[in-house]
């Protein structure tokens, strides 16, 4: 087999560049629904549908690869259905690649009087306030009914910045048992991926030895959790290096919750190959554009009479104009933000493009490396001058050897 | 055609934009098959619809979508939809000579036909009435007023294919005094003629005018006879066709030749398809068909055909969505429906989208009850072509045999109403259901007395998120 290869019974993973400046790298993810090219943004269609468009829409974009939230699926439209259905592919109208969260996320974040205990998270059940166990085993179960190609492991999950050490051991040696029960649990091996999540809150210490753990247990992909949970930059950067300095180079690395275009693309220099995060499509419903100038609110009094395309020179649907392309203007958004559901469509089809053009547009500059030179027309783009560059982009940048300051 | 001919009719009449076919074309009161022909638009064979938008838009559906998945051809817009600002925006639309700004605005492709009037169709009802220069208009920030004047500049800086005038229309009573009823005669004859006037005086290119299209009232017909008079002799050259405003006023037409061959539109929203055949039996060319955004907001999936398919038996017109028993169908809204949510979604998504507050749901929806009209109109138009006005006649009579009277009702929650879609009113239920509730004052307790002692070693992680919790306690 090439060296660049990696397989497993559902996947391949194939590494095509890598930076020589940088740690990032371009490679081909081949799942059980077809190839994606990663680095790669994730949207998230929490409840099976991407909020108000269609799975063509989605498709359009050049999306291989979605979110879906196994908590919001085991709710609505349950288990029972989803059995029934066959799968939340078929559910969805959806022919290509979906990953699955575990759950566990959901229980701690949504949930009032969660508890967790060796057994898995305890909660109520939002039906009907009875008591319900969440764990490894129902997870895995309730995954491997959706169907999802990619499925995350149950972990305990505590926010970076709890300053309880004992507890954040605990939270980091159980997710590496927790992993041991849902590879028990995990029936179909050879159709679903497994991937573990990498705990260990913020001390660097602790995430090298969770690394050592789940590596030992070679599934064929590595997720680093806990992050994105209100710690500071600095300190999710210096995590996401520390980790993918441990991690093979012929395994996909997918950091969790990670959206803002400036996160994205220094987690990329970091390393770090699959990413996923609401506020893209969350934030077009509250009627903002994501652009290379940095994000525009369109509902602001200025956009009223602004007839120009939500970004010029964008290429998504919605900018594109003549045959192929809607034609849409900031103007017309305004005009039905937050009045007409078709504005946030709109807007959440723009978004979502960004997204993923920025991540084709960063793996191309890998291709050919160039991908110092992109990051400097990135930061060029969204500031004026480099003072104002984020502190923490920069430093991290620095460790990976691209300094913008110069 | 010599240029000095276009001097002498500055209203662009000796176009001819409707062709009536067949026999049929005589009688103005009963079905009739034509053909529309805009400038530059697809030719619409008649009988047929036009769609309904709110704010310039067919509610929630993306102009994409719009043009892949449906064969609407004309959208319904109103001026109040886009007049909220001191300086509308709209009128400062970069235009061009091939360009019509209303299109342009709101992203309609060239190939569409935008009907614009004054008001959303059905129109919220005002606080006051009309009065005898201005018309009351509600935008989404309040009442205003609109001039005859206002109104004839909006439509020549917008330049909708179609134009319906202002009308004076019957105000809050369903059964006004005579008195009203024969000024609403009047005032509408004296705005159109004003309307006409500023339209025809206007050096506007010939080639992006708009097609007058004018009110037919819902009185009676001794109360504006004379209006109906003014319409076919002294106005007739610079009308193109007529927005119908009562179609039980229809038999009456044929007291006025002249009228007969203008395409008829009707602006009384028909609320069912038998509405909508008796519409047409009365010689109504075009539909106004807001029934279907109403019919996806409440969930529904309408299952009807014309002609009407010969079973046993009372048949629904639509299937409510929300019903859990398609939970789990793994088979089209309908069965055979080629339409674009029918052949890649099915019931059960349909049903877990409306359940889970999902807005594709209704974006689906809107596809296929646009699919379904569409269908209709063709039914009624290969019935009349096939068979004539006795075929449509009897294939109408057994359709109101084969099915309900009408469409079921959605038993789910509806899209977020906004304050353009309805006038709130003093003691009036809440029309949005609150989107959370405080989880610490009322619902803190009730969970809290569910909970079971937790287990001494336990650690007890409560990270609290209120609206979501809340969310999901509202399912309980």
């Amino acid at each position: 087999m090439a060296s660049n290869v990696y397989s497993a019974p559902a996947l391949t993973f194939e590494l095509i560049a890598k930076c020589s400046t940088t740690r990032a790298r371009a490679s081909i993810l081949t799942l059980p629904h077809g190839p994606v090219q990663l680095p790669v943004f994730m949207p998230v269609a929490t409840q099976a549908s991407l909020k108000g468009i269609t799975p063509e829409q989605l498709e359009d974009t050049g999306c291989r690869l979605c979110l879906n939230n196994t908590y919001h699926l085991g709710l609505k439209p349950g288990q029972e259905v989803l059995d029934a259905v066959g799968g939340a592919h078929k559910l969805q109208g959806w022919n290509h690649n979906l990953l699955t969260d575990s759950g566990g996320f959901q229980m701690v974040s949504l949930l009032k009087l969660a508890t967790i205990t060796e057994e898995g998270v305890r909660f109520l059940s939002p039906h009907d306030g009875s008591p319900m166990l969440l764990t490894p085993e129902h997870s895995i179960d309730l995954q491997n009914t959706i169907g999802s190609d990619i499925m995350m492991q149950l972990d305990d999950v505590l926010v970076t910045t709890s300053p309880d050490k004992a507890r954040m051991r605990e939270a980091m040696e159980r997710s590496v048992r927790w992993l041991d029960r849902c590879i028990a649990a995990h029936k179909n091996p050879d159709r679903q991926n497994l991937f573990c999540i990498i705990q260990g809150g913020l001390d660097l210490d602790m995430r090298r030895e969770c690394c050592r753990e789940m590596l030992a247990r070679d599934t064929p992909g590595i997720a680093i959790g806990g992050l994105s949970g209100g710690e500071a930059k600095a300190d999710y950067c210096r995590v996401v290096e520390t980790c993918t300095a441990l991690l093979p180079d012929l395994k996909p690395r997918y950091v969790m919750g990670i959206g803002y275009p400036e996160d994205l693309i220094v987690s990329v220099a970091l390393g770090a190959d699959m990413f996923d995060c609401v506020w893209p499509t969350r934030t077009a419903r509250f009627g903002n554009a994501i652009t290379k100038r940095g994000v525009l609110n369109i509902r602001n009094s200025k956009y009223a009479t602004d007839f120009g395309p939500i970004e010029p020179g964008c290429g998504c649907m919605c900018c594109r104009e003549g045959e192929d392309g809607m034609g849409i203007t900031r103007a017309y958004i305004h005009h039905n933000a937050s009045k007409e559901t078709v504005a946030a469509h709109l807007l959440t089809i723009h978004n979502v493009w960004y997204q993923l053009q920025l991540m084709r547009e960063i793996r191309q500059s890998i291709v050919e490396d160039r991908f110092p030179a992109y990051i400097r027309e990135f930061f060029a783009g969204l500031y004026e001058d480099k003072t104002q560059y984020p502190e923490w982009a920069v430093d991290a940048l620095k460790m990976v050897g691209v300094d913008l300051t110069i | 055609m010599s240029d000095s001919n276009l001097d002498n009719t500055p209203n662009m009449s000796n176009r001819k934009i409707f062709e009536l076919i067949g026999s049929a074309a005589v009688d103005s009161s009963a079905a009739r098959l034509g053909k529309l022909s805009l400038p530059g638009k697809k030719v619409i064979d008649t009988p047929n619809f036009f769609a309904v938008t709110s704010r310039g838009a067919v509610p929630h559906l993306t102009p994409d979508n719009l043009t892949r998945h449906t064969s609407v051809n004309g959208l319904y817009m109103a001026l109040e939809d886009f007049i909220e600002k001191k300086e509308p925006p709209v009128y400062q639309t970069p235009g061009s000579e091939t360009s019509r700004r209303l299109h342009k605005f709101t992203a309609l492709p060239s190939e569409n036909i935008s009907i614009l009037g004054p008001r959303r169709s059905p129109a919220v009802t005002t606080p006051y009435g009309n009065t005898p220069k201005a018309m009351t208009v509600f935008t989404c920030t309040g009442f205003r007023s609109v001039t005859v004047p206002e109104y004839a500049s909006a439509v020549q800086l917008l330049q909708p294919d179609i134009v319906l005038p202002m009308a004076e229309l019957p105000h809050t009573s369903t059964t006004p005094s005579s008195k009203k009823l024969i000024r609403m005669a009047e005032r509408t004859e004296v705005w159109l003629d004003e309307f006409l006037m500023r339209l025809s005086s206007s050096k506007a290119p010939e080639a992006l005018g708009s097609s007058v299209f004018a009110p037919v009232l819902p009185v009676e017909y001794p109360i504006q006879w004379d209006y109906l008079r003014h319409l076919s002799e002294d106005v007739l050259d610079k009308i193109e066709g007529l927005a119908v405003y009562g179609t039980n006023l229809l038999p009456e037409l044929v007291n006025y030749p002249p009228l007969t061959p203008l395409p008829k539109l009707s602006m009384d929203p028909p609320k069912t398809p038998h509405e909508v055949l008796r519409q047409i039996s009365l010689g109504i060319d075009i539909c106004t068909v807001g029934f279907a955004n109403s019919t996806s907001d409440a969930g529904v999936a309408m299952t009807f055909s014309f002609p009407p398919p010969s079973v046993d038996g009372v048949q629904p017109l639509g299937i409510n969505m929300w019903s859990p028993e398609h939970n789990v169908a793994v088979v089209p809204l309908v069965e055979g429906c080629p339409c674009y949510t029918c052949t890649k979604h099915h019931q059960a998504y349909l049903h877990h989208l409306l359940n889970a507050k999902e807005m594709l749901g209704w974006n689906l929806l809107q596809i296929h009850n646009h699919h379904v009209i569409d269908q209709f109109f063709a039914g009624i138009r290969e019935t009349l072509a096939k068979g004539g006005q006795a075929a449509f006649e009897e294939a109408a009579r057994k359709f109101t045999a084969a099915y309900e009277p009408v469409l079921p009702e959605g038993t789910g929650a509806r899209p977020r109403a906004r304050g353009y879609h309805f006038k709130s009113e003093a003691s009036a239920d809440r029309i949005n259901k609150p989107a959370w509730v405080d989880l610490d004052k009322e619902a803190s307790a009730q969970i809290a007395s569910l909970a079971p002692e937790p287990d001494s070693r336990d650690e007890v992680v409560a990270v609290v998120d209120v609206e979501a919790a809340a969310a999901a306690l509202s399912i309980s």
